[in-house]
């Protein structure tokens, strides 16, 4: 398949793994963070870390929009999903992510009805066959994700579809990455910068991270390839001793984004005063909520919610994997108590999740311990 | 749900992924804005068009939760 095939290729692969090798200054070690979930994917199920030198080290970063949702979050949907008449309808993922007090897909046994879905557009059509009930679609993903349910809304409005509402918890990819990099003792080199996102924002909202805090950023695509050529260049970038923005994912991204899905974003969303992500605090406009102009179509404003914050469970580490402080393996109730069965963390729900990443490609063991 | 492609299959859920995935365009419904797509198999998705318009039938359309995002190889 063209943009596929070509981008598989196993000489290449050696080809680009032999350049980084000659790039690397002796005795130094690299720590690369690949912001979204889908590189932690493409990473393991094509063993790229194992195409890596020893001193080259991949941390994972905060870019799984399932696992960042915390817990109060997934309670607030289970109270609406529990109410007379409705049909609550989210992405798979979501369905695993426990709360306080269980999961969406617990509550879906306990009676509630709660429908999985792959697009808002989907969401839209069970409201359009279910008139006498109202659907609310749980909205999460970052910006390559909000453009679509921003779409349905106006979509929504467009055909007179008024039992369609949305719960939205979409979140923002630049303030976590800035609170990452603000992180005291976190030593990162360099990003492989999230590909889609960028198809939708552009290169300029990530200009800070080379131009404000010294490091490389390369927004990378999502085949083998891809990721070994964002990995090459950074560290290019890195032993020439300078720090740009660069564009690795060119048949895909704009450096302006895409000017049509960011007036929707505009039009639809605005951004909430603060957000808090699982693991990693409350962060400043990190999150969108529905605009005023929207309101009618906004599930928060039609239903009470909780609203509860809630501590994550003492035994998860999911907040220092999703920082890049400590590797899946590391957490104490990896693979033991927590695995993707019975996941005590969000990082190990979804398989873009880097505990679930481990786990299910068989990186049980410590890399560095001969298995 | 077989009908349909790309959805969370190998292990992956696209969405949550920010994962995308080429599709060819079949027919347009330019009124309501969405095009009847296909993967390499043949199974067929309707997609929302409003981001990388106008399209048309046989173009390639990089889709994301339901939505075209790109036209892969287009800039």
């Amino acid at each position: 398949m063209r943009y596929v095939e070509e981008f598989r290729d196993p000489a290449l692969g050696r080809a680009l793994s032999a350049q980084i090798l000659s790039l690397l200054e002796p005795g130094r070690h690299y720590k690369l963070m690949e912001v979204c979930g889908g590189h932690t994917h493409t990473i393991y199920k094509y063993g790229i870390d194992d195409l890596l030198p020893e001193s080259v080290e991949l941390v994972h970063g905060p870019g799984c929009p399932v696992c960042v949702i915390p817990m109060g979050r997934v309670d607030d949907g289970i109270a609406i999903a529990g109410r007379e008449g409705v049909i609550f309808a989210c992405f798979g993922d979501m369905m695993r992510v426990p709360g306080s007090r269980g999961t969406l897909l617990e509550a879906k046994a306990a009676g509630a009805d709660v429908r999985v879905v792959y697009s808002p557009l989907d969401a839209l059509r069970l409201a359009k066959a279910n008139p006498d009930r109202d659907v609310v679609f749980f909205a999460i993903g970052f910006e390559t994700t909000a453009p679509s349910t921003a779409l349905t809304l106006k979509r929504a409005r467009a055909e007179g579809v008024e039992n369609f509402l949305c719960m939205c918890s979409h979140v923002t990819i630049v303030p976590p990455l800035r609170a990452l990099l603000d992180s005291p003792g976190l030593e990162l080199d360099g990003f492989i910068g999230p590909g889609h996102v960028a198809t939708i924002v552009g290169l300029r909202p990530f200009e800070f991270v080379a131009a404000e805090y010294g490091r490389p950023f390369v927004a990378a695509g999502f085949e083998p390839l891809d990721v070994l050529q964002s990995i090459e260049m950074i560290l290019r970038q890195l032993a020439a001793g300078r720090a740009a923005v660069e564009n690795q994912y060119t048949r895909v991204v704009p450096y302006e984004g895409n000017p049509a899905a960011l007036r929707a974003l505009e039009e639809v969303f605005e951004l909430r005063p603060e957000f808090e992500w699982r693991g990693m605090g409350t962060i400043p406009e990190s999150a969108l909520r529905i605009a005023d102009e929207y309101a009618e179509l906004d599930a928060e404003r039609r239903y009470p919610v909780p609203g509860e914050r809630v501590a994550d469970p003492l035994e998860c580490q999911c907040g220092e994997v999703l920082k890049g402080a400590i590797k899946p393996w590391e957490c104490r109730v990896f693979g033991t108590s927590c695995t993707p069965e019975h996941a005590i963390g969000a990082c190990m729900v979804s398989p873009e999740g880097a505990c679930a990443a481990y786990y299910n490609f068989g990186r049980l063991a410590r890399r560095e311990e001969p298995v | 749900m077989s009908a349909e492609p790309h959805r969370c299959e190998d292990g992956t859920c696209i969405t949550c992924g920010d994962v995308a995935v080429p599709l060819r365009v079949l027919s347009l419904d330019a009124e309501r804005g969405l095009a009847l797509c296909a993967d390499e198999q043949g199974r067929r998705e309707t997609v929302e068009i409003a981001l990388v318009a106008p399209v048309r039938p046989g173009e390639r359309l990089l889709v994301h939760a339901g939505t075209a995002i790109a036209k892969p190889g287009a800039l």
